[in-house]
């Protein structure tokens, strides 16, 4: 099965998370939102699968470019 | 030698030539997937259409190397690629590292100078370990080499180039990467000034050849890059797609594609994409998606100045350039990189006749002591000589925020030929909830202060404000974009001129 590392377009923190370990998403699916200058940005699923791992808890800061969470396809 | 004999000759020395570095050498790298000067030429062009230039030239400055520089070591010539001719320079490493010396260079400088005055594209295949040693030591090595062509680093983009890097490019190969249009890199191939080992030497100290000059560097942080690959296949491909957006000199429009079945279908889901919340973020790349004609849309540079998107793309077949603001990075506020990336496509755009779509999403600039340093205000100014100074149709769409000097940066106003808004658009100096918190960003500030601010904006900031007093040209639903790009292509057409704009930007300098 191949991992499809997420990961963070922009440094901010985690604001909410959408979704939990285990379950099935669709290409486009919200997973969660993070916050950066004031702005809530979305990260979505690049593709279909399973969320095999989420690897922040909210308000953790991130950085650009780092893996926020696994999905399984 | 009878007439035979000397043909025989010929070929010998012609076959001698094409071994390049010999078979040892040329198995390590195809064990590594990595192709070599020759191979690289084959996967890129038109089959049979390769004409090679000074296949005979050898080292000219050291008699022991007559048998060991086939080619000097860089391999160039004249093919076709989709058709149209190309020049073409292909580094061979397994020969003295691909290094530059008196011969080699003379091609380089031939072949330049056949694309450049015949009007075609040229195309680095970059692999080189810099200046030849011991050629170039000496006043006379320095003398021999070095010097003769007062134009050879002047870029004024007669013709477009593109450059790969594909290997360790010092010297040369990375000179030719900085002052081509379109530069595509190798992940594990390294572009720096000098190498990690004499860099190393210089300071004392061991440099990683990946933070001197690797991908992440110049993709990410210099900037110097505009996409990365794995291979060197992919290399030669993205050259390739992006050739095909491109006229074959400044003289010539750009040439229309077919429009993909499709392509009209991606407006009417622009409102799906569009938060309803401003506060949301979403990737402005999406938005493009649903405006360009199905899959044309080509991105350069996506991780450096991610603040906004830059790429080319067609319209009902012809070749644009979109500069869109992103709300994914720093929410749309104009940082250095921003700029410099705005910047740069611009002067692309309008030295090659193609028209410039901006998307506007932005509150204003970053602020703060790190833009300061990297002279925000400089690039700032640089932005808007480059949009004020371009003669190619430039059209504006106000999507969401546009604010502030950032509103002049992204078109608004004159600095457009055309300015449409959308129902959801803002338009001020300083928005009063939001961009009072973004652009005093890492920036102590208490909450008097920010009032304070505040009481200096303005309230009203819909669409229709400019629509009143034609400052902007039409409001629209986002649906109704593509349509209206594809109207304002039309009319906005350089007719008089066929097409070709005055190109005042052509000796832009290519870093800054």
């Amino acid at each position: 099965m191949a991992s499809i590392e997420v990961t963070s377009e922009v440094i901010g923190s985690v604001w909410k998370i959408e979704k939990a370990v285990g379950d099935t998403v669709a290409e486009g699916d919200l997973i969660m939102i993070l916050e950066s200058m004031k702005m809530e940005i979305p990260v979505e699923a690049p593709a279909a699968g399973k969320l095999s791992q989420i690897l922040v808890a909210p308000e953790d800061s991130v950085d650009e470019d780092q893996i926020l969470c696994l999905i399984e396809n | 030698m009878n007439f035979e004999e000397l043909l025989n000759d010929l070929q010998a020395r012609e076959d001698r030539a094409r071994a390049m570095g010999g078979p040892d050498r040329l198995a390590r790298r195809d064990a590594q997937g990595v192709l070599n000067a020759r191979s690289r030429i084959d996967a890129f062009i038109d089959s049979d259409s390769w004409t090679e230039t000074g296949l005979l030239a050898v080292s000219s400055m050291v008699p022991e190397d007559h048998d060991k520089t086939p080619a000097d070591g860089k391999v160039a010539g004249f093919a076709k690629v989709d058709g149209r001719m190309v020049g073409l320079i292909s580094n061979d490493f397994t020969t003295k590292g691909g290094s530059s010396s008196a011969t080699n260079m003379k091609k380089i400088g031939h072949v330049k100078r056949v694309a450049t005055q015949r009007g075609f594209p040229l195309v680095f295949l970059g692999e080189s370990s810099g200046a030849r040693m011991p050629d170039n030591m000496g006043a006379r090595g320095m003398g021999n080499n070095l010097g003769h062509d007062p134009g050879q680093y002047v870029r004024q983009r007669e013709t477009p180039w593109a450059a790969a890097v594909l290997g360790q490019c010092y010297g040369s190969s990375a000179w030719y990467a900085c002052l081509a249009d379109f530069t595509v890199m190798r992940r594990g191939a390294v572009m720096a000034v000098a190498s990690p080992g004499l860099a190393s030497m210089a300071i004392g100290q061991d440099i990683e050849a990946e933070d001197l000059g690797g991908w992440k560097l110049h993709s990410q942080v210099s900037g110097l890059v505009d996409r990365v690959v794995d291979t060197d296949e992919e290399a030669l491909a993205e050259i390739n797609t992006f050739l095909s957006y491109m006229p074959s000199h400044c003289n010539e429009v750009p040439p229309r594609a077919a429009v993909p079945a499709g392509s009209d279908a991606g407006a009417a889901r622009i409102e799906d994409i569009l938060p309803t919340d401003r506060k949301r973020g979403y990737d402005v790349r999406k938005i493009i998606n649903c405006l360009a004609d199905l899959d044309s849309f080509f991105e350069f540079k996506p991780k450096f100045g991610r603040t906004c998107v830059t790429g080319l793309a067609r319209l009902d077949g012809r070749t644009v350039g979109f500069l869109a603001s992103n709300p994914m990075g720093k929410a749309g506020a104009l940082d250095v990189a921003g700029c410099e990336k705005a910047t740069r496509f611009t002067v692309l755009c309008d030295s090659f006749n193609i028209p410039l779509i901006l998307l506007v999403d932005t509150p204003g600039f970053v602020i703060g002591i790190e833009g300061e340093r990297q002279k925000a205000p400089g690039k700032i100014m640089n932005f808007m000589q480059a949009l004020q100074m371009c003669t190619v149709p430039k059209l504006s769409v106000i999507m969401r925020k546009s604010y502030g000097q950032a509103y002049l940066n992204m078109g608004g106003g004159r600095n457009s030929d055309d300015v449409a808004a959308w129902p959801t658009a803002e338009i001020s100096f300083m928005d009063p909830d939001y961009a009072t918190e973004i652009v005093t960003w890492g920036q102590p500030a208490d909450d008097a202060r920010k009032r304070e601010i505040r009481q200096q904006m303005e309230n009203d900031a819909s669409a229709y404000g400019l629509a009143e007093i034609f400052a902007v040209q039409s409001v629209i639903p986002p649906s109704a974009t593509r349509r209206y790009l594809i109207q304002q292509l039309e009319i906005h057409e350089l007719r008089p001129t066929g097409g070709i704009g005055q190109h005042r930007m052509g000796a832009w300098p290519t870093t800054y």
